[in-house]
């Protein structure tokens, strides 16, 4: 899997505000690669870039080992679906799918032989060809906008943000469904959302930005479970941030051989309730404050007297806590992350 | 019964929307009517109906001289206005930029001067920077004016244009020619042909601005005004009758034009 897209020390502004400081990154032929971060992270301009819409101030853009920076869009092997779809609304479903071949000149009946392929692979009825855009609903309209992209037969596809307006329960199918298709097509996916849960379901590699840089990369599971810094833990859901201060954790007063400085991140799955004689590298009295069921498993906020921390319970381990009672706690240092600021 | 019933309805339906039209229409008829009679003063029915009054416009010198002044200010204004309108419309739809705004207040603002008040501001205007007024000058102001409402109109049908659609269009790559081909001038042609229609029809009907600006020249309105107010003859409907029926062959042909552009783009894009 060799890089097929990169970019180094790419920069962008917009009069006084930098939306991107000396972004690189590598994205990895056949991947589904997702940028995640707060919206003006710098994410949406970095894919324009990407995609040839915006010019960097500085830095360059590589496709392969050919330098494209100044490539403008539309002759640029990738396409984009975006945010809002922008589908051409005074024309049909065909017409829309069919528009990218239409400008390369494709006779009319190979055109619509190919629509109808790509209406095949995104799975929408071929009663669907001359109807208006304007006609179908909101996933209808996704995957025709996914279908007009892949009728241009990129080598990438860019996705802005796609699903962000899209109610819950079609939001969940539609990601099952990108998954699947990048699967089926093996077809480079570059996807951006603020969305943690999209981006851990879908991605093979995850980016995470903030003002305008990549705070740090890595598998989903790299970045859920190992954060370099505390924003990438925060951001990527519930957790327990521990600071350091002389090689101890500060609050509780224990020794943490794992370094002098910095914060220890500890998702609430580690934390967890010790028996007799059980044994924990960090160990602290706290009272269960309260409990939240979240069906497979259950939040409880558990007090120490000085803070709340959240410990994240199986459901069929729930049954010992009960809230109010005062127990020992405590985790493991192997299941912490040593976060640097 | 009900068979019988329904062509009954039918045909009261039609009397009173025919009635309506014809209680609309009736002072422009009485226009009509007025040109077919051969006295000054306005009685009727007439003692005698002759259409010597349309001989006398065909072959005065008179006629086609107002038209072609009322004419060529007319598309003068039509062309400059939708050229002008059309970028500051699509400015609108477009960017984001500084002072926005407040150009959108400015913009309307000749909207709201009573014309003769804008009449006159543009004649001192003219006079102070030594211009002779003329058709061109009276152009100018009917632009003054019309501008802002042809950029309103076209604004208008350009509200729901969404400008990714440039984008997306140049991402499945297409050229910038072909984006504006394909997707810009589609999302404004009903914009331009409102917006021209609407400036030629007030162009073509302008007198408070004209009587101030034109100067020698005269156009159709101005030309009515001075005629009914004095010197008064049935030459004076019936080239109010003539003037009528050309601007409504214009409107026709430009009706015409777009259904038929309409037909083709449809044709074209189902193939």
């Amino acid at each position: 899997m060799g890089t097929i897209l990169s970019t180094q020390a790419v920069s962008k502004r917009f009069g006084d505000v930098i939306a991107l400081d000396d972004v690189s990154l590598e994205i990895r032929e056949g991947e589904f690669f997702t940028i995640v971060g707060p919206s003006g992270s710098g994410k949406s301009t970095l894919l324009r870039i990407l995609a040839g819409l915006e010019t960097p101030a500085a830095g360059r853009v590589h496709l392969r080992n050919a330098d494209i920076t100044d490539v403008p869009a539309n002759r640029r092997p990738t396409c984009m679906v975006f945010q809002n779809l922008a589908l051409f609304s005074h024309r049909s479903v065909g017409e829309n799918i069919e528009f990218s071949q239409k400008m390369k000149g494709v006779p009319p009946h190979e055109r619509r032989e190919h629509a109808l392929d790509m209406m095949r692979i995104v799975r929408l009825p071929e009663s669907y060809y001359g109807r208006r855009v304007t006609h179908c609903s909101g996933g209808e309209q996704q995957r025709v906008a996914l279908a007009r992209a892949l009728a241009s037969d990129p080598e990438i596809l860019f996705f802005d943000e796609p699903l962000s307006s899209i109610d819950y329960r079609l939001r969940k199918i539609l990601e099952v469904e990108m998954k699947d298709l990048h699967r089926r097509t093996g077809k480079t996916f570059v996807y951006i959302t603020h969305s943690l849960e999209e981006a851990m379901v879908m991605s093979d590699r995850i980016a995470i930005m903030k003002s305008g840089r990549i705070v740090q990369s890595g598998t989903p599971t790299d970045i859920y479970y190992r954060p370099t810094n505390r924003f990438v833990a925060e951001f990527m859901g519930e957790v327990n941030v521990f600071e350091l201060a002389g090689g101890q954790i500060a609050e509780l007063g224990i020794a943490v051989p794992a370094g002098a400085a910095g914060c220890l991140a500890v998702r609430p799955e580690f934390l967890r309730k010790l028996g007799d004689g059980e044994r924990a590298d960090v160990r602290f009295p706290a009272t269960v404050a309260n409990d939240y069921m979240l069906g497979s498993r259950t939040h409880y906020h558990l007090d120490t007297g000085k803070r709340i921390l959240v410990a994240e319970v199986a459901a069929g381990k729930a049954a010992e806590i009960t809230v109010g009672a005062k127990a020992e706690w405590g985790f493991d240092l192997s299941d912490a992350a040593l976060l640097d600021e | 019964m009900n068979g019988r019933a329904k062509p009954l309805f039918d045909s009261l339906q039609a009397a009173w929307l025919l009635l309506v039209l014809v209680l609309l229409y009736i002072p422009m008829i009485s226009v009509a009517l007025a040109s077919l009679s051969n006295t000054r003063y306005m009685l009727f029915p007439h003692r005698t109906w002759t259409t010597d009054a349309y001989a006398d416009a065909l072959a005065g010198y008179t006629t086609g001289a107002l038209h072609l002044t009322s004419l060529r200010i007319a598309l003068l204004v039509v062309v400059i206005s939708v050229v002008l309108a059309s970028f500051g419309a699509l400015a609108f739809a477009r960017f984001d930029w500084r002072g926005r705004r407040a150009f959108q207040r400015f913009l309307v603002l000749p909207l709201f001067f009573p014309q003769p008040v804008l009449g006159l501001a543009l004649l001192v205007y003219f006079t102070a920077l030594g211009i002779t007024p003329s058709w061109q000058t009276a152009a100018f102001a009917h632009l003054v004016w019309i501008v802002p409402v042809v950029t309103l109109v076209i604004s208008i049908r350009l509200y729901n244009y969404d400008v990714l659609q440039e984008d997306a269009a140049f991402d499945l790559g297409a050229t910038r020619l072909q984006v504006l081909r394909e997707v810009t001038l589609p999302a404004l042609a009903p914009g331009i042909v409102s917006g021209a229609l609407f400036a030629f029809l007030l162009s073509w009907s302008n007198l408070p601005l004209s009587v101030f600006t034109s100067g020698a020249d005269t156009t159709l309105p101005e030309w009515l005004y001075s005629r009914t107010a004095t010197n008064y003859s049935p030459m004076v409907p019936a080239i109010a009758v003539i003037a009528t029926a050309v601007s409504a062959m214009v409107v026709i042909a430009a009706a015409l034009g777009l259904s038929l552009a309409r037909g083709r783009d449809g044709a074209g894009t189902t193939s």
